[in-house]
């Protein structure tokens, strides 16, 4: 799974990255031209100088005005040189010492720049130029050392890479701070989604930028479309039960008022009996919202009370006591109507056979585990087999601590959830356990 | 015991009301909820059983309308819709039992008489006083030593209405509303005869006439 976030600021800093680099080589680059390019011109400035101090005799030999040679060409190895020369004579600068440079004699208007190894390491530009002096050839070249300059150069660069490196840094931070506020709308999305899972919420926040305003739209549009189309299949099932029911009542009727001698009679009483509880069955099993969305989900705190009232005032004379033991913050993503179906049967069941008391344990990790005990007869081991399996066939008549433990069943596969009897080692009684899967993991280890 | 039925299927309620009067009820039938709210509210009935799909107002509503109104009349609420949620939802607006259809006729009467009995605070099983034991299935009166005598069905229901009701004060008027129906003819001076034929059988001093008011029924002699 790729995340936008990563993907965006991957390529913002690999732009950023290129860009400062490129930014570095340009700089770096062209500042050298730059100076070279001063350095000449300088040099250009001080050859015009030094042929104004130049002169030939009427012998044709060359002489040179030591009054106006600049100071630091008389100073050794001070970084600039000169050579003038004319045929076979020639003149070097005290500068140079016991050293020399390279000199080409060159024709009149010629000129020509090179960078060539000095005394002490040093690096000259060399300009040489070639003129006609009172008919007489002349080439002076001028030399610079370009190091200190070059020093310089080195020292801004550095400066230049420690502050554009400040510069990155900061845009690196500022970009992530801006991508983490741009991105915000999509974390809270996330966090409403779990909200939605633990049915917290029923819908999701559509105050979101517009990007991605129409996904949520269309979330909140199919969380009601389902909701309703969910509700509408229960109310026709109810519609049906309730169809049916009215007639079977009838049948029921009509049979008990018919002559015992009546040889139909038992058969078609047993027959309505199978009607009755298949009907019901699947009638419930249907309306099973499953994991499907309902919105409306199962709280401990308000519905087990409320079921638990209502299983008081259904076994009024029996003084049978329905302890709790809830997890605090149980967890629970479970329709309402289903985990009432389910809670309601086997609490049920329990009450029909306990003596005083009924046990309830509810606690969640990464499924929900519920457990319900009693202090009845409870079910000898090798029962415990016969009544997993009973019920599971639909056509299967089950009596007693049959018919409700075969809807609660039902419900629990349609969670894929599993359903284990067992004797209560505390109470004695039946003890049914039951662990349901919570649905979307993924979303939950992510949290 | 005066029960209404509130029923709108009209071959279920006839039936229903043939085996409810067998079993000693007075019973009358609202096939919609208005009817069944208003007859609800007049103080002539014991108990009532309360479908929830009836038309015009739906059950829960006349239920919920009885019990804001402070009417505490014991009802059992009759109803195809024997979900979970629908049986909660049913005892919060007050209902005070609950029974799926299709249901078998001995558990519709056995639920109305242990439910009765709560109302008056009597306890479960059968109804006694002193050595005499009234049997509700079988509608007869057994005595200590063993002798049975059986009621018609006037006295039986006056009799259950007594023993329901011991140490109160009843009037004429409001035993033969107790005991019949709207379709029957009422002669208060007709109790008179029964209450005389209760007192032969249980012995004179068990009801006393209060002149002009009515009669007391004593637990306890």
């Amino acid at each position: 799974m790729h995340s936008l976030a990563s993907r965006l600021s991957s390529g913002l800093l690999i732009s950023l990255l290129i860009a400062f680099a490129l930014l570095a080589v340009l700089v770096s680059v062209n500042i050298r031209y730059v100076t070279d390019d001063y350095v000449a011109s300088r040099l250009q400035h001080d050859t015009e100088t030094l042929l104004a101090a130049v002169s030939f005799d009427t012998k044709g030999r060359l002489l040179l005005d030591a009054q106006r040679i600049d100071q630091v060409y008389n100073q050794p190895f001070s970084g600039h040189y000169y050579v003038i020369s004319s045929g076979t004579q020639s003149h070097y600068s005290r500068s140079l010492w016991d050293q020399r440079i390279e000199h080409v004699a060159l024709e009149s208007g010629e000129q020509r720049r090179v960078i060539q190894s000095g005394p002490e390491q040093q690096s000259l530009l060399v300009l040489s130029s070639g003129y006609t002096l009172q008919g007489y050839p002349l080439s002076i070249s001028l030399a610079e050392d370009l190091n200190p300059i070059r020093q310089n150069i080195e020292q801004f660069i550095y400066m230049f890479i420690f502050t554009a490196s400040g510069i990155l840094l900061i845009l690196i931070v500022l970009q992530v701070l801006i991508l983490r506020h741009s991105l915000k709308p999509l974390q809270q999305v996330k966090q409403q989604l779990v909200l939605l899972e633990q049915g917290k919420i029923e819908r999701l926040d559509s105050n979101v930028p517009a990007e991605i305003e129409p996904v949520i739209n269309e979330v909140n549009h199919l969380l009601t479309v389902m909701g309703q189309r969910l509700q509408r299949s229960r109310d026709g099932l109810g519609d049906l039960a309730h169809a049916i029911k009215k007639p079977l009542t009838v049948m029921r009727q009509v049979l008990r008022r018919m002559d015992a001698s009546e040889p139909d009679r038992e058969t078609l009483t047993e027959q309505v009996d199978v009607i009755v509880q298949l009907s019901d069955r699947i009638l419930k099993r249907a309306r099973l919202a499953g994991h499907s969305h309902s919105g409306k989900y199962f709280c401990f705190d308000k519905d087990l009370s409320a079921l638990i009232d209502t299983l008081g005032l259904m076994y009024p004379q029996s003084n049978i006591q329905i302890e709790q033991r809830i997890d605090d913050n149980v967890n629970c993503p479970i329709d309402r109507e289903d985990m009432m179906e389910l809670l309601g049967n086997l609490l049920d069941n329990a009450c029909k056979w306990a003596q005083h008391k009924v046990r309830i344990t509810v606690s969640s990790d990464q499924q929900l585990n519920i457990s319900v005990e009693d202090d009845g007869p409870g079910i000898a081991a090798d029962q415990v087999h016969e009544l997993s399996r009973r019920g599971r066939r639909l056509d299967e008549s089950v009596e007693g601590h049959g018919f409700g433990l075969a809807i609660a069943s039902d419900t629990v596969s349609e969670y894929q959830g599993q359903m284990r009897f067992s004797k209560s080692t505390e109470l004695g009684g039946l003890n049914v356990d039951i662990v349901l899967p919570l649905r979307h993991k993924s979303l939950e280890s992510e949290k | 015991m005066r029960l209404l039925l509130a029923e709108d299927d009209h071959y279920l309620a006839a039936g229903l009301k043939k085996d409810l009067q067998a079993a000693g009820y007075a019973v009358d039938i609202a096939d919609n909820g208005i009817d069944a709210e208003y007859l609800g509210n007049e103080a002539i009935y014991d108990i009532a059983v309360l479908d929830l799909g009836l038309p015009q107002r739906n059950g829960i509503d006349v239920l919920k309308n009885w019990r804001s109104a402070g009417n505490r009349l014991p009802v059992i609420v009759l109803t195809a819709r024997d979900a979970w949620h629908e049986r909660v939802d049913g005892f919060k607006a007050g209902a005070d039992d609950y029974l799926g259809k299709p249901f078998h006729i001995e558990e519709l009467l056995a639920r109305l008489s242990a439910l009765l009995h709560r109302a008056s605070q009597k306890a479960a099983g059968e109804l006694k006083v002193g050595d005499f034991t009234l049997d509700e299935q079988q509608q007869l009166v057994s005595t200590a030593d063993g002798q049975c005598h059986q009621l018609t069905g006037i006295e039986f229901r006056l009799l259950r209405y007594f023993l329901l009701n011991s140490g109160q004060l009843l009037s004429k008027s409001q035993l033969s509303d107790h005991v019949y129906d709207l379709d029957s003819e009422k002669d208060s001076n007709v109790i008179e005869v029964y209450v005389r034929r209760l007192r032969q059988l249980l012995g004179k001093e068990r009801i006393d006439t209060r002149r002009g008011q009515g009669y007391i029924f004593r637990d306890s002699l």
